[in-house]
């Protein structure tokens, strides 16, 4: 745990509060680590994935003795410090040559992990292309291919993380002519076996290989108001195979999934969960329906009269029974009015 | 007349931005994704990879700029702004939520009576100087009464009555008053003591309670003794590996060895930081050199050939 201090002047205190906990949060900071032994491979793709994530990019020069699966304190101890929360752990072994972890953090902990192989022969760098690149720190574009990221829940998982790592920033507005370049991720052919209902664990040669490929978008005119899209391959482009992975601790993402509370002019907007008979008309009023149940005639209030109160019909019964004369017709007929 | 000619070059002049798909694709405009959920084409894919997976991503990328492109948009120096709906997909978040912060004292009356905030200018016209000043600070207007060069004394003044110190005293006594309800703020922002301490008591209670093996089912119940609640047993699965699940154990505890040294270690990174006692000792030269320097005691000669060796 780091030490809390108070800050000494007002420089150090708008820093303190940039890191403070944020409605609508910053996009992920992400630490690029190298391992005991890292290897060309692995070096070379930590340094294009550097390129792809720049400006939110911290690169780790020197070597690390860690181990992010069995004890994963200097994480913890780094996203602190860095006010960071992505990691890209890189290490060769023999036992998995040219793995890197991808781990993401909660709160200054790891929440999940997922390692990745590149496979032999499946990287080719940036530098190789001799293509036009797209501007540092524009946002990409992304696109996920296979029915597996809908289903599996390792490749949900890798989904996730790497939404979380090339594009996890909420915004309201993009500029149009700003988007440059579209990250895919492509899945190799399911096999059979992953097609059943319960996905088999721990059997990590059995999952199709991941390829990620990245282009520059060009736009050509289509005689319609949407163009039509032609790609050209920029770089880098991966075949990673998954490895080991740890998933979130289920509190921890419960935690993590929270969303704010959302505001009185977004639930109007129709946001959130729906709420009946409301809607905003042109002018920005906002307009309800009111169901008031159904109406009783009976009990209606009219005019007040000394000849329409209850009791004034048996008076006028009696007057007219004396004055006409044993006529029971009426009274019989006004009896049942008078019981309404 | 036949128009069908014009119509098929001006097909051919402009290619389709339609995709068509078995599974139409999930288009996350909020995060500028795409997801193809369609299975991959094994036969195209073997053939060739790279064509495959360029076709695919366009038809992806297509589909997102179709639903960009039909977004609202806004002009703006750089080009069009689309204006983007919240997105679907759910991604955790890297920072818990921020915790709302207490109201002053002035925001719980205002809420109440329905008062809005109005945002005061920080600068305000002053007709004399004909120009903005600031509202308080550097030649602030606040200030005015105290640094006019004649001011106006009542009639019924006192001998030493001064308008300027009274101006100021004023102005000072805003301030200190406008301090002291900050702190009022801050006390009542902050947790009674009182209050902490119950909530201990009540943690500290509730896990006693449900520290029996039946966890708290069997024990005496007191009067007004409320029940807790989300306590659940947890069982071990019916079919368990048992050899399994010791041999996780078993691996989590260390070895003999290792658990000696990593004491050892730990004791004496406690204890004293030998490589940064050395240094200090040698005055930065190393520990081989203070080693010669204890035994040989050559002086002067050691320092003056500490960097040669042998030759």
């Amino acid at each position: 745990m780091l030490r809390t201090v108070k800050p000494k002047n007002a420089r150090s205190k708008r820093a303190m509060d940039a890191r403070e906990p944020k409605e609508i949060e910053d996009p992920r900071t992400a630490i690029f680590v190298r391992g005991t032994h890292t290897g060309e491979v692995v070096t070379s793709v930590m340094k294009d994935l550097m390129a792809l994530k720049r400006p939110n990019a911290i690169s780790f020069s020197k070597k690390n003795v860690v181990r992010p699966f069995e004890d994963a304190a200097s994480l913890d101890f780094w996203a602190q410090k860095n006010d960071a929360s992505m990691f890209i752990v890189g290490q060769s072994t023999k036992k998995r040559p040219d793995g890197m972890v991808f781990a993401r953090c909660y709160d200054g902990r790891v929440l999940d992990m997922c390692e990745v192989g590149v496979e032999k022969g499946g990287y080719k760098g940036l530098e190789s292309f001799k293509t036009p690149k797209s501007t540092p720190g524009h946002k990409p574009m992304l696109h996920f291919a296979s029915e597996l990221f809908t289903t599996h829940p390792r490749f949900i998982q890798l989904k996730s993380i790497l939404m979380d790592f090339f594009n996890g920033e909420v915004i309201d507005h993009i500029c149009l002519p700003g988007l440059e370049h579209v990250i895919s991720i492509t899945l190799g052919p399911a096999p059979a076996t992953l097609s059943g209902t319960e996905p088999t664990e721990d059997d990590t040669k059995s999952l199709p290989l991941v390829h990620i490929r990245a282009y520059t978008v060009r736009l050509l005119n289509s005689g319609t108001r949407v163009p039509r899209v032609e790609l050209t391959e920029m770089g880098p482009s991966l075949d990673l195979r998954l490895r080991r992975t740890q998933a979130a601790d289920a509190e921890l993402w419960k935690q993590a999934m929270r969303r704010p509370k959302l505001k009185k002019t977004d639930v109007e907007k129709g946001l959130g969960k729906r709420k009946k008979n409301l809607e905003v008309d042109d002018m920005g009023d906002l307009r309800g329906r009111v169901h008031v149940g159904k109406q009783d005639l009976g009990r209606l209030q009219t005019r007040k009269m000394k000849g329409l109160k209850a009791g004034f019909d048996e008076d006028e019964d009696v007057h007219m029974s004396d004055g006409e004369g044993g006529d029971e017709e009426p009274s019989s007929r006004k009896k049942p009015r008078r019981a309404e | 007349m036949d128009v069908s000619n014009i119509l098929a070059s001006h097909a051919a002049k402009f290619q389709s931005v339609t995709v068509e798909k078995d599974t139409p694709l999930d288009v996350d405009t909020g995060f500028l994704t795409v997801t193809d959920s369609n299975p991959i084409d094994e036969d195209s894919y073997n053939d060739n990879l790279e064509e495959y997976l360029q076709s695919t991503a366009r038809d992806g990328v297509q589909s997102l700029f179709t639903s960009l492109f039909s977004l609202p948009t806004v002009a703006s120096a750089d080009g069009p702004l689309a204006k983007l709906p919240p997105p679907t997909t759910q991604l955790p978040r890297c920072k818990p939520l921020p915790k709302p912060k207490p109201q002053t004292k002035w925001e719980r009356f205002a809420s109440a009576k329905g008062i809005q905030h109005k945002v005061r200018d920080k600068r305000v016209w002053d007709e004399e100087k004909q120009d903005w000043v600031n509202r308080w600070g550097k030649d602030g207007k606040n200030k005015e009464k105290e640094e006019q060069w004649i001011s106006e004394v009542p009639h019924n003044a006192d001998l030493n009555f001064d308008p300027v110190k009274k101006a100021r005293d004023e102005r000072k006594g805003r301030v200190a008053k406008n301090e002291k309800q900050r702190l009022g703020n801050v006390a009542r922002a902050a947790p009674r003591e009182r209050d902490v301490r119950k909530k201990e008591i009540d943690t500290t209670l509730a896990t006693t309670r449900i520290s029996t093996a039946s966890m708290g089912k069997f024990d005496k119940k007191l009067e007004g003794e409320k029940k807790l609640r989300g306590i659940k047993r947890k069982f071990e699965p019916a079919e368990s590996n048992e050899t399994q699940a010791s041999l996780a154990i078993l691996s989590g505890l260390d070895g003999e060895t290792r658990r000696t040294r990593k004491e050892s270690g730990k004791e004496g990174d406690d204890v004293l930081n030998v490589r940064k006692a050395i240094h200090k000792a040698s005055g930065g030269r190393g520990g081989i050199a203070l080693g010669r320097a204890a035994s040989g005691g050559r002086g002067g000669g050691g320092k003056r050939g500490g960097r040669g060796g042998k030759r």
